[in-house]
């Protein structure tokens, strides 16, 4: 792997984690739109810029 | 919701997709890459659109919506996980592109029989797809049947719709192989991003706007907004629903196959970012319809008549109501027909060409297109006979094809993996993934997926360790691929 699959690779990875951590261990109370919902919703668009930046160079080469 | 509609809107969507079918005709069908990639030249756009129609079955607009109305927000945090794991096309994309055209790989099992060096490797993981998909697509098929019956009353009965979802599905494959399925893919598609979105705009006005979709949720069960919120979704459900789909976009052959196919890097890029937009809104889009049924129907029998329930009821108009339908149905025939090409072109490529001698590659069209309609039959029959065996070997879909991840990994990332290591892990962890799925679906309080996964990555590595790995091969592959990710993306 180059250095920016690596660096993005651990954020996505991260990302994950959060996704399992967050609404488990904090949000369990948390029964408003601003709760699991919300912190979903954001670590889904980071993914999204993640894999932006990922494949931000990949070229047109046939 | 008036049967005659329901025809006529059926009938208007089978023209225009069989048109669109017929134009997609271009370019060589004569040869198995042509007819089963596409020649390796689509472009970003449809390879998009199709890969959202084949990963988004009806699962989706009716399973998740069910999800969501049962268990809440943890439904969608599920799909998220698995939104996330698309993250790995990223990763491993490139490389099957790279590898796909230097050797001409056709199917995802072919490359792992020649980068392990053995026909039985790719024998081995093709005939284990084909085990766990024709069951998988069976249910698809199924589901077509129910939802019509559903929303009709019985006026079109079962066995009519699993019979006019198998046909299309033969057809659509048929046209121009995966040119005129990614083309049809593309078309439903846009449809249903399109209707679907509308309908939630349609509901959350008819709730009082966002404020007061929210409110309602809360008003009716506060739990539904937080996990585990009533129980259903419980960490270690949670832990074993997700990791199967985690790895979904490579476990898949119908979509890992679909990474030979993009004409460049640069289009791959548009199907994986078009993809992750995509699957955005239509994970939101399921999981409001699941929320408003649950607060516009609370008391459902069963959870799967969420959607039929929603777009059959006066909140929405029925003429948006049953193009969606229609749209749902061609979700589930863009599922099968990607998996039905997919297959035969497993079988052919796979099992076929390893078992005879002379087979060429038009011997291999040949069969895989006379396969092409022995397994929609095979899964109409399935479909027919809903035996328990073939319930849990659907459900066994995700934890049974994730076994195949290690050695997947394995063929980009460690030189030391062995044909010995990926047939033993495959084999056996599918094993033991069926034999939990038969027995209850959990083995010391963990699903079938995790074990899939933890038996298969310790089998690959413990046999691959004890026995020799085909050094030159795995040296040129790697350095190949480290080449040339160097020059492509610098």
């Amino acid at each position: 792997m180059n250095q920016k699959e690596k660096i993005w690779g651990l954020v996505i990875l991260i990302i994950v984690f959060l996704g399992y951590f967050i609404p488990y261990a904090f949000l369990s109370n948390v029964t408003k739109w601003y709760g699991s919902f919300l912190i979903w919703s954001i670590l889904a668009i980071i993914v999204i810029i993640a894999n932006y930046f990922l494949s931000k160079n990949w070229g047109d080469e046939e | 919701m008036s049967t005659s509609l329901v025809w006529a809107s059926i009938s208007v969507y089978v023209v225009i997709a069989i048109i669109i079918a017929y134009l997609s005709r271009s370019g060589d069908q004569k040869s198995m890459a042509g007819y089963f990639l596409g020649e390796r030249k689509l472009n970003g756009f449809v390879s998009a659109l199709s890969y959202s129609a084949t990963t988004y079955s009806a699962f989706m607009l009716v399973g998740l919506a069910g999800l969501t109305y049962n268990g809440g927000v943890g439904a969608f945090g599920f799909e998220i996980i698995y939104f996330m794991g698309v993250s790995l096309v990223a990763i491993f994309g490139p490389r099957f592109w790279l590898v796909g055209k230097k050797y001409g790989y056709v199917t995802p099992s072919e490359m792992l029989g020649d980068r392990y060096q053995s026909k039985w490797v790719a024998i081995v993981t093709a005939i284990s797809s084909c085990l766990f998909l024709i069951p998988y697509s069976a249910v698809q098929l199924t589901g077509i049947g129910y939802l019509l019956a559903g929303v009709t009353d019985g006026a079109i009965p079962f066995t009519t719709g699993v019979v006019i979802a198998t046909v299309l599905a033969i057809v659509f494959s048929y046209i121009a192989g995966i040119r005129s399925v990614a083309w049809t893919d593309s078309l439903q598609s846009l449809l249903m991003i399109t209707t679907s979105t509308i309908v939630v705009i349609v509901i959350i006005l008819h709730l009082g706007g966002i404020g007061g979709f929210f409110d309602a949720i809360e008003a009716r069960d506060p739990q539904a907004l937080a996990v585990p919120g009533n129980g259903f979704f419980n960490f270690w459900t949670f832990l074993g629903l997700t990791i199967p789909w985690f790895f979904f976009s490579i476990s898949n052959p119908q979509v890992s196959q679909r990474l030979f196919m993009p004409a460049s890097l640069k289009s791959m890029r548009h199907m994986l970012l078009g993809f992750l937009v995509f699957g955005f809104i239509y994970t939101i889009v399921s999981v409001v319809w699941g929320f408003s049924a649950s607060v516009l129907f609370p008391d459902l029998e069963n959870a799967d008549l969420a959607t039929p329930t929603l777009l059959s009821s006066d909140v929405v108009p029925p003429v948006l109501g049953v193009i969606v339908m229609v749209g749902i149905m061609a979700a589930a025939i863009s599922t099968i027909d990607s998996i039905l090409l997919t297959l035969s072109s497993l079988f052919s490529r796979d099992v076929y060409r390893n078992m005879t001698d002379k087979a060429d590659d038009s011997k291999q069209l040949m069969v895989g297109k006379l396969v092409i309609p022995v397994i929609a039959v095979l899964t109409f029959l399935f479909a027919k006979l809903e035996l328990d065996l073939i319930a849990v070997l659907s459900v066994a879909a995700s934890s049974g094809l994730i076994v195949v991840v290690p050695a997947i990994i394995g063929s980009f990332f460690w030189k030391k993996g062995t044909a010995a290591g990926a047939i033993s892990s495959v084999v056996l962890s599918s094993l033991l993934v069926i034999w939990v799925e038969a027995t209850d679906g959990l083995l010391f309080g963990l699903k079938s997926g995790i074990w899939g996964l933890l038996s298969s990555s310790l089998l690959f590595i413990a046999v691959s360790l004890v026995t020799k790995a085909p050094k030159q091969k795995a040296e040129e592959f790697t350095q190949y691929v480290r080449q040339n990710m160097r020059s492509s993306r610098s």
